[in-house]
């Protein structure tokens, strides 16, 4: 136990000591598709049977010139997944990827602090999904997504750890709030600040002055209750709890109302809302600021 | 010798709880059928209207892209969802607002034409409408989505039932009983929004969900 926080303490002075070990891997768009090239000559992989690697190469390339269009799919529970690959994407497109080409070669592959290699289901499950609108004809998504959700687990995924044909649709692939922060923190090293639950909302006064404030430090995500935002049916007994990921974008008063600019489902969109409908739906707000050097 | 011990009376279940009971059971099975006759005869019942509307809107979605919700149980506030190339602009309405033709004529809507599809909508209670892509065989196509709020009797604290109709460009495929096919090819029913479709023609599928978008 001695020699356990021994090593633990100076793992951590190590740590204090090299500046660069603590900061986000940040990487351009042309950085990636200079990889990408290099790449060009992928082999089928004996790993991901139903992905072939001209498709494969195809979505990831769509990724990297439209960073936007990464799409988690009708009915899935990927939101999550989808939301917080924003991240990557948009700042270091080059070492996700590295982890997407590593993944197919090799089965296997270490992102962050973490070492993923999927399950035998998972790999046969990737390029299979149907139904779920342009997830459809994107393979490097659906490997992407189910590695994440075979991978990470929190307490919604407790009843269903093992992936089964259809389970992109139930438990299995559900992203609790902290389950997300820690995805963040782990795989993209960003400095993450949290506020909200699964169940309780925050206690924010003004939701638009704190919104507005952390847009400017980084990139916010906002755990919401999309069965009143996206208004799914007209039932007078709602239950209030969350379960969709966005990425907010802006934030801006309009009159009396606040126009919100987010992203989901491959796309941006604008909407009008009052600011006590907004503080009622957001259940979570996530801050992921880069960490630099400059910053430590 | 043993004495057998009289037999306890046992208690008679109260006559109204009973009653309760059987007429509970009644409204459900009768609910239930109510439902499936709606989704069978409703589509015949209005099918010039509907069709349409799935016509006026397909012509109008060529020029622009757009979807419309009704948003509450009275049928006076829309949910207008303008898609444009880059972002989906989504605004709420009241149906007889200035506002909405405003909007319209601001994103070069036909107004006289959205209106009264709006209106058309309004009047065959149909709560959603919406353009969806989906995939056959790697190849994009599309569909019209229509929900409606059926008008029956539902039980307390039961969640609504929505009764929606997909229109496709090309005839589909289905097994015996049915329930729509994938492709000609791949026998596997295809499932939109994640629910299985049945047949009302060639072209013309219906469900019931427990949503209508």
């Amino acid at each position: 136990m001695l020699i356990f926080l021994m090593l633990g303490s100076i793992a951590h002075v190590f740590a204090n000591e090299n500046p660069l070990a603590d900061t986000t891997p940040l990487s351009t768009k042309k950085q990636a598709l200079i990889y990408l090239e290099k790449n060009k000559e992928l082999a089928a992989s004996t790993f991901w049977p139903n992905v072939p690697p001209v498709f494969f190469l195809q979505n990831l390339k769509k990724n990297i010139d439209n960073p936007l269009s990464i799409y988690e799919g009708i009915s899935t529970n990927f939101c999550g997944y989808a939301a917080f690959s924003y991240l990557p994407l948009h700042d270091d497109p080059l070492g996700y990827l590295t982890f997407m080409i590593q993944l197919y070669r090799n089965g296997k592959a270490i992102y962050g602090k973490e070492y993923f290699e999927p399950s035998k289901e998972v790999k046969l499950a990737a390029g299979t999904l149907s139904f779920k609108g342009e997830l459809d004809i994107r393979p490097a998504d659906q490997l992407w997504f189910l590695a994440l959700a075979d991978h990470f687990k929190g307490y919604l995924n407790f009843f269903d750890k093992q992936y089964h044909t259809g389970d992109e649709n139930k438990l299995w692939a559900c992203v609790n709030f902290a389950k997300f922060n820690r995805m963040v923190r782990n795989l993209f090293n960003y400095q993450v600040s949290a506020i909200g639950s699964d169940l309780f909302r925050p206690g924010i006064r003004d939701m638009y002055e704190y919104l507005a404030n952390k847009l400017q430090t980084g990139t916010v995500a906002l755990l919401v209750n999309n069965v009143e935002l996206f208004k799914r049916n007209h039932n007078r007994l709602k239950v209030g709890i969350p379960s969709h990921f966005i990425i907010l974008l802006d934030v801006e008063e309009v009159n009396d109302k606040i126009a919100i600019t987010y992203w989901d489902y491959g796309f941006k969109s604008r909407q009008l809302l009052s600011a006590s409908f907004l503080g009622k739906i957001i259940f979570g707000i996530t801050t992921a600021v880069k960490k630099t050097t400059h910053a430590q | 010798m043993v004495l057998q011990q009289p037999l306890k009376k046992q208690p008679m279940p109260n006559k109204s709880a009973k009653l309760g009971l059987i007429v509970y059971c009644s409204v459900l099975l009768w609910s239930c059928t109510s439902m499936k006759k709606f989704s069978s005869n409703y589509f015949y019942e209005n099918e010039q209207t509907l069709t349409t509307i799935e016509q006026s809107y397909k012509k109008l979605y060529q020029d622009n892209q757009f979807s419309v919700a009704f948003t509450d149980r009275t049928f006076n506030n829309i949910s207008f969802e303008i898609i444009t190339d880059s972002i989906k602009l989504i605004y709420e309405f009241e149906v007889t607002e200035t506002r909405l033709q405003d909007t319209l004529v601001k994103y070069k809507f036909p107004v006289k034409e959205v209106t009264g599809l709006i209106m058309q909508m309004r009047a065959v209670k149909c709560i959603w409408i919406n353009n969806l892509d989906y995939y056959s065989n790697q190849q994009k196509r599309s569909l019209v989505y229509m929900s409606f709020r059926p008008v029956t009797f539902r039980l307390p604290f039961n969640n609504e039932k929505y009764y929606t109709l997909t229109f496709y460009a090309q005839p589909q495929y289905f097994d015996s009983e049915g329930r729509l096919f994938a492709t000609r090819q791949l026998r596997k029913h295809r499932k939109i929004n994640d629910e299985i479709f049945r047949r009302i023609n060639d072209r013309v599928c219906y469900t019931v969900s427990e949503r209508f978008r």
